[in-house]
């Protein structure tokens, strides 16, 4: 007989919480880990004053690992809130960066529960406080719920508590003991199963086996849904003295029955010695895989298959069980946990069909390849999901998103070239360089990812100074459509490089950026909220003392709609390169003069510090807004004119000007496909209503913009292409789409139609 | 003009926010590096864009060196004393001796009680910590003989196991700013921790909440000058000084060595989510301050 559940075969060791001597178990977890165990698990005792709290030794022991997955067995539960055990393993998955697992029991000692000042309980009513708590804790945290949480059971109530935060991943919820009654709560409602192998034995695993699969039967579920896992322990000696006592060769033995007969898929080492630990990884585990695969001819699925629920979730046209073996593991669909925190973007929802998450190039490869065998869904690409256009989400599509790929590595300090994963956000960017005394001026809020602006553009607080983040840019590596791998400079496939920098959604995905950086100390950041009752000279003095300023201040304006009896106000930022409190004040004082103030803050602190602005967790996609872009060279009182009108339309919610010149225009207009240069400031408008704002921008600002930066445009307009790029870059870009991406693999973002004359058939 | 004399603390007070989610990690361990005495975060359970602050706790304790750490303060309506006397002296014990116990009685009481918590009357909750105090000192205390034994209204022990003992003398901190409070602090507490932002009549009113703790202590026999006296402060930093907390370096260090000299704080929390302040706190204000102070110090001794 096999009962096999189609699990990956998991090793894991379970190690004493020994408080006489704490740096054993830390120690012994590290081992766990360099010996390439998937887990490292402790189990608590109430009655035990000689032994660390667990859920304190775990948070610990996550903080100096890497890797391996972290798993409490708490059998105190009447001493702790399910509610405050929600949120602290939400928080320990999301600090480990999703590595816990969780399991609720029954401890052996009742009145040691009592004697701490817990309830007196039965072991009736002990599991059902348990099975009360694993029913609050998943509740808790499924965030996916904007309701507040009540909760009435006969051990536990919650009178409206708020849900989340949101888990790094999906927790599983295992139960540990061997009652009859827990046993049928594993099967009605948990993720897996822990039994001690010692206590329940061989045949008790059986029976255990048929109360859980019954019971999950019963209820609807797919009894593989449940992981066995079994806590073993054993000696090794020379020759075979009993079970789990003798040669690793034995230990194989008597352990392949469990895994093949009895469906167990974790196996678990109870031991605080290193020796076994080692032998067993180095002995037991390779040995004992190969006689699993030989005893079970089918090689076991990689992961357990979706539930009938989630299933039932998916879109069509798409080839769920083609993934790459490559991404399986980490590919998110309509119906999992995880899909609540990919699905959407910053501004905009969307509902996806597959969301494939690559963690190296070569997975980009893959998941490209399995895009390309769907042609006719939507394609996003995603790296930090702040894309204004939303193109990098969409609704029943592929999204490929490289957020994983988020390193930041200092390459050389000599020249400052830093290499950068188009998954970092300009945050985490910032304050990576902040130590060696460098900055990269990126854009102004710091949760927007690498990868979409610096393929675009990157408009910052220091663009007067030290000109767009892709006048940084030295060299990319990039995955083409066909799935090569390239690199892109001035030297390797310049062509390439060139039309990277401002068009680079066009041509692939971006899986690394080289950057030189520059030398920035301190910098004088103002915020200033200035009197905007006259809309007109207060634009045009603010452009004026703009242009005036030296390129160490970069400043941009925010204004809204007038609002009935409110008084105007409009915001200034502005950003002083210089480490010198004098200059900063003395740069500033011409700013803050353009119209009477309301309020003012001028602080002396790092470029990191103005830039660790986000607090955006998973993203659920809020303003959904409708935008235009242009720049212009001057505010003159014309254009303050217009912009006036059409903030007082009503149309425009939010209405930001950004100073560029000063560097940016030091580069040549057609030295990459990013062509704006001698512009003074940018220009956006977000609006509600796509009709109202066309025809009003079109009308009252299209006269005086030339060229449009495409970070900031939402016009789906095909005019709008043009605006993006002049007439001698177009043809140019076209001209390498059609070498590039011939079928237009990448066309959601700008699409640029490959020019067919030059197109070459391989 | 009250001085108790201790060495002075610098530490910070970050926001224990879930995402981004090393935030509070991160600025933890700028503290450590650029030499802080002492991290703190705030806990509130039914907080849910907050990571949980013991979890929080336990793993920034991993990643840093020498820093102390502390909440600031525990909510101690939901955390189980018991359980937390022995997590506490499994954190010291991991860290080496870093952590200290800043508890409160609790606020909020319809958040605590959507929770799962109980429902306290302001009095019935400071008599909660009372006992709850009583009973986190007796489960430290392993080396006494039997169980611990608290027959409180609110928390009963019954022969609880003692132990295990933490790896220093874990100082127990109360966050309290009414009468009773500040009685209880006099009391049985190793520290005062109140937050400046908190006084109504700014630092002014430290004197007659310091001369009530000192009389409690008095009172029940203790030493006043045994409790130190923390404070969370928060400000800005800028080019040329406006107020109090409000200026440039120099002026902190001046503002805060007033504070230490005549209300007698020696320990400074500030509460931030800036690098850039908390660096310039550590590298800056803080010698600054203790120079004031100490030259002060020996000035009187003289
Ligand atoms: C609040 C906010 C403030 C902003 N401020 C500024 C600013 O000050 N200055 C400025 O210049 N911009 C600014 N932007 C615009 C920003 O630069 C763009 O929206 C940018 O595309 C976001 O990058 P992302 O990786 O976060 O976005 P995503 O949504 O992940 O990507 C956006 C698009 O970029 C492309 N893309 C993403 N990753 C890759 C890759 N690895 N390889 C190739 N193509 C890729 C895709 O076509 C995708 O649709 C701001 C945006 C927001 C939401």
């Amino acid at each position: 007989m096999t009962a096999n559940y189609g699990h990956r075969l998991e090793f894991g060791t379970l190690v004493t919480p020994v408080a006489t001597s704490p740096a054993t178990p830390v120690a012994l977890a590290r081992r766990s880990e360099e010996l390439g165990y998937d887990l490292v698990a402790f189990r608590d005792d109430p009655d035990q004053p000689a032994h660390l709290d667990i859920w304190t030794l775990l948070a610990w022991v996550a903080g100096r690992t890497e890797r391996i997955h972290l798993a409490a067995s708490v059998r105190s539960v009447p001493l702790r809130s399910p509610a405050v055990l929600a949120r602290s393993a939400a928080s320990l998955d999301l600090l480990s960066g999703g590595r816990l697992e969780l399991a609720l029991g029954v401890g052996d000692a009742p009145e040691a529960v009592e004697a701490m000042g817990g309830p007196r309980l039965d072991p009736h009513q002990a599991v059902e406080s348990v099975g009360e708590a694993l029913d609050v804790i998943r509740d808790m945290l499924d965030t996916d719920r904007q309701d507040a949480l009540r909760y009435s059971g006969a051990h536990h109530r919650l009178a409206g508590a708020e849900r989340g935060p949101l888990p790094a991943h999906h927790i599983p919820f295992w139960l540990d003991g061997d009652d009859g009654r827990l046993l049928r709560l594993v099967g009605t409602k948990a993720d897996g199963w822990l039994a001690t192998l010692d206590r329940t034995g061989p045949d008790g695993l059986r029976a255990g086996n048929k109360i859980i699969d019954e019971a999950a039967r019963e209820a609807g579920r797919d009894p593989a849904e449940i992981r066995r896992l079994v806590t073993i322990s054993g000696v090794f000696a020379d020759t075979r003295r009993g079970f789990l006592d003798g040669p690793p060769a034995a230990w194989v033995e008597d352990l392949l029955p469990l895994v093949v007969e009895d469906g167990v898929g974790t196996l678990v080492v109870a031991t605080d010695d290193t020796g076994t630990m080692e032998r067993f990884a180095r002995e037991v585990v390779p040995a004992l895989r190969e006689a699993v695969d030989r005893a079970l001819p089918a090689p076991l699925p990689r992961t357990v298959g979706r539930s009938a629920a989630v299933r039932a979730k998916r879109r069509p046209g798409i080839a769920y069980d083609e993934v790459p073996a490559s991404l399986a593991d980490t590919a998110v669909e309509p119906g999992d946990v995880a899909y609540a925190r990919v699905r959407s973007n910053y501004l905009r929802g969307g509902a996806p069909g597959l969301v494939l998450r690559p963690r190296t190039p070569a997975e980009v490869a893959d998941a490209l390849a399995f895009a390309r065998a769907h042609r006719h869904l939507p394609l996003g690409v995603r790296s930090g999901g702040h894309g204004i256009s939303g193109r990098s989400t969409n609704d029943g599509g592929i999204v490929i998103d490289v957020g994983a790929l988020n390193e930041i590595e200092v390459l050389d300090r000599a020249t400052r070239r830093v290499r950068i994963g188009p998954g970092a956000r300009w945050m985490d960017v910032a304050a990576a360089l902040h130590p060696y005394g460098w900055a990269l001026t990126s854009g102004d809020y710091g949760g927007v990812g690498v990868g979409g602006l610096a393929t675009a553009g990157g408009v910052g607080w220091m663009a007067r100074k030290h000109g767009l983040t892709i006048d940084h840019l030295r060299a990319v590596e990039m995955v083409l459509a066909d799935g090569t791998r390239v690199r892109a400079s001035e030297t390797e496939n310049p062509d390439l490089f060139w039309a990277v920098r401002g068009a680079g959604a066009n041509f692939g995905v971006v899986t690394a950026f080289e950057f030189e950086v520059d030398e920035v100390g301190a910098v004088g950041w103002a915020q200033f909220a200035l009197d905007a009752s006259d809309p007109v000279g207060l634009l045009t003095r603010w452009g004026a003392a703009v242009e005036a300023a030296p390129r160490d201040l970069t400043s941009a304006i925010i204004m809204g709609p007038p609002r009935m009896g409110q008084p105007r106000v409009a915001q200034v930022m502005a950003m002083v390169d210089s480490d010198d409190p004098e200059t900063v004040v003395r740069q500033l004082q011409p700013l803050a003069d353009v119209a009477p103030g309301y309020d003012q803050q001028v602080v002396l602190t790092s470029y990191a510090s103005v830039m660790a602005n986000a607090t955006d967790g998973p993203h659920h996609g809020q303003g959904e807004p409708i935008t235009r872009s242009g720049f212009v060279d001057h505010i003159t009182p014309d254009f303050a004119e217009a912009a006036a009108r059409l903030l007082a339309s009503g149309v425009v919610y939010f209405f930001h000007i950004r100073s560029v010149g000063g560097a940016v225009n030091d580069v040549p207009p057609g030295a990459m496909a990013w062509s704006h240069r001698g512009a003074n400031f940018h220009v956006t408008a977000f609006g509600r209503h796509r009709g109202r704002l066309d025809a009003l921008w079109d009308e009252l600002l299209g006269t005086h913009q030339r060229g449009l930066y495409l970070s900031f445009e939402t016009d789906p307009r095909p005019e709008r292409l043009r605006d993006a790029f002049p007439p001698a870059t177009l043809d140019r870009l076209r001209a390498l789409k059609s070498r590039y991406d011939p079928d237009r693999l990448f066309h959601d973002n700008f699409a640029i139609t490959p020019d067919t004359a030059s197109r070459t058939t391989p | 003009m009250t001085d108790y004399g201790h060495d002075l603390l610098f530490g910070t007070f970050t926001t224990p926010a879930a995402q981004p989610v090393r935030h509070a990690v991160d600025l933890a361990v700028l503290a450590d590096r650029a030499g802080l005495d002492l991290v703190t975060f705030q806990d509130h359970p039914y907080q849910p864009r907050f990571h949980d602050t013991w979890t929080l706790l336990s793993y920034v304790a991993a990643r840093t060196e020498r820093v102390h750490l502390s909440g600031n303060v525990l909510n101690l309506p939901l955390r189980q004393p018991a359980v937390l006397a022995r997590a506490a002296a499994s954190l010291d014990l991991l860290s080496g001796g870093r952590f200290e116990l800043g508890i409160g009685a609790g606020a909020f009481w319809e958040a605590i009680e959507a929770m799962g918590g109980r429902r306290l009357a302001p009095g019935q909750a400071i008599t909660a910590l009372d006992e709850a105090i009583r009973v986190i000192r007796e489960v430290w205390a392993a080396d006494r003989p039997g169980g611990v034994r608290v027959d409180g209204d609110f928390y009963r022990v019954e022969g609880a196991k003692r132990g295990p003992a933490p790896a220093h003398h874990v100082n127990v901190w109360i966050g309290a700013y009414k009468p009773r409070m500040l009685r209880l602090t006099g009391r049985v507490g190793d520290g005062w921790l109140p937050s400046l932002q908190y006084l109504p009549g700014g630092p002014a009113d430290l004197t007659a909440m310091n001369a009530q703790i000192d009389e409690a202590a008095a009172a029940a026999g203790r030493e006043p000058a045994r409790i130190r006296r923390l404070l969370n402060v928060a400000g800005r930093f800028a080019p040329t000084g406006r107020a109090l907390l409000d200026g440039p370096p120099e002026q902190w260090a001046e503002d805060l060595a007033g504070l230490a000299l005549e209300h007698g704080v020696s320990a400074f929390i500030l509460a931030t989510d800036d690098p850039a302040a908390i660096e310039v706190f550590a590298a800056e204000v803080a010698p600054a301050t203790r120079e004031l102070v100490a030259e002060e110090r020996a000035r009187t001794a003289a």
